[in-house]
């Protein structure tokens, strides 16, 4: 799996810069965009802050250069919460990375930020089954709601951007191939294509999937489109009746009311 | 990649499979029966396999790994060995089944689950509600305990 590589540089965020200015005699131009590892600082940094504290540094950049310093030793202590927060009844963290915010940051950021998010997850996954093994409740069980919600949102944005690079480069709208087929019903509907070892005639599982509607069907196609076109008349027929009635006790009565 | 992961087909000569951003979430859960010191419990999700979960601790947790197994776990009915359970609304209901592996650590190194829930004495602020509220329960359960000087006997004996 690819991991985040080696070579880390720790972004400082706002409250451990204003505790310590730290001046090195590293550019400014390195990178000084990562996510916080490490206990050089009392608190946990919860991976659902604000993405302000990542912009901070390019303004304090002059002051307070990033420190570069070897990755985190914590090993499987990242699945279990900072020891100051074990037994408490509640844990304090931000809300969720909102999908704009996410789309400002870069795609290394984004992919940093997927690992940030996942180790998070695990962490509060353990702490639920162990809650529920001890026959405790979780503290502060709604971040993992908001972990969910930070993890979805990303991959949305990392969608859009993917499909607008195929959209540019290629033309093509959909990242898997599809196309409208017909089944044994007579619907038709968008079959994805799958990726196969053999060509679809010799294949025996596919050719037993009808693609086509048998003849002995096409009454019922009949029959079911009339049972649709009876229910959205019966639907529209009530719809209507229902604003006359409204009419007729509110005369004054413009908009169309749900 | 996504949520909805399509493994493309592996065809001899076909370049090795890579996962970037993985949506596999591992729980590290306390050993049910005693384990060796070296040893650590996750609950994967089903479709990751032995090598899956070698890499996924080695390259995101750092932590050298020496063996892993794995198993599926049926998740019971409460009332094993029957299948009848059904929730409010009639309805058959069974609980997802999940992969447990065991880690083997590399290194001779040793990991004990910790406790979580370690019992802290919790002194509430002063003039807040809940202090209040918790003084007002310890006056109540003062009122409620019987006569000390009867030595434990109950009030029906009178007198």
């Amino acid at each position: 799996m690819a991991a985040t590589s080696a070579g880390r540089v720790l972004t400082l965020c706002r409250q451990f810069q204003n505790a310590c200015r730290i001046s090195t005699t590293l550019s400014a131009q390195q990178s000084t965009v990562t996510l916080t590892k490490g206990r050089s600082y009392p608190h946990r940094l919860p991976s659902t802050l604000l993405s302000s504290s990542w912009s901070c540094n390019l303004d304090l950049a002059v002051q307070c250069r990033p420190l570069h310093t070897t990755i985190s030793r914590r090993g499987l202590e990242e699945f279990f919460d900072i020891p100051e927060n074990w037994g408490e009844a509640t844990v304090k963290s931000g809300a969720p990375w909102t999908a704009k915010q996410l789309r400002t940051k870069s795609n290394e950021d984004l992919h940093k930020l997927w690992y940030v998010l996942l180790k998070e997850k695990n962490m509060l996954l353990t702490i639920e089954q162990e809650s529920k093994r001890q026959g405790q409740q979780m503290p502060s069980p709604e971040r993992l709601k908001k972990i969910d919600r930070s993890i979805r949102r990303l991959d949305t944005v990392v969608k859009e951007r993917e499909n607008a690079l195929r959209l540019l480069q290629t033309g093509q709208e959909r990242a898997r191939p599809g196309d409208w087929r017909k089944d044994v019903f007579g619907r038709i509907y968008w079959y994805r294509f799958r990726e196969h070892a053999l060509p679809w005639y010799m294949n025996r599982r596919y050719k037993r999937k009808r693609f086509y509607t048998p003849a002995f069907v096409a009454p019922h196609l009949r029959l079911r489109l009339e049972k649709y076109l009876r229910a959205k008349t019966r639907k529209q027929k009530k719809e209507s009746e229902n604003q006359a009635v409204l009419k007729e006790k509110f005369p004054q009565m413009q908009a169309k009311s749900q | 990649m996504a949520s909805r992961l399509i493994y493309p087909l592996y065809q001899m000569g076909n370049p090795q499979l890579r996962i970037f951003r993985p949506p596999f979430f591992l729980t590290l859960v306390r050993p049910g029966k005693e384990q060796p010191p070296d040893v650590v419990q996750f609950r994967i999700p089903m479709v990751m396999t032995k090598f899956d979960v070698r890499n996924y601790v080695e390259k995101i947790y750092n932590v050298p790994v020496g063996a892993v197994r794995t198993r599926i776990q049926y998740a019971q009915p409460l009332v094993i060995g029957t299948n009848k359970k059904r929730n409010h609304l009639n309805q058959k209901v069974k609980r997802p089944d999940y992969k447990v592996a065991y880690v083997q650590l590399a290194q001779q190194q040793t990991f004990e689950f910790p406790d979580i829930f370690p019992k802290k004495d919790v002194k509430s602020a002063e003039g807040s509600v809940e202090e209040m509220q918790e003084k007002f329960m310890e006056d109540e359960e003062q009122r409620q305990k019987p006569d000390p000087r009867r030595g434990g006997v109950t009030e029906w004996f009178g007198l």
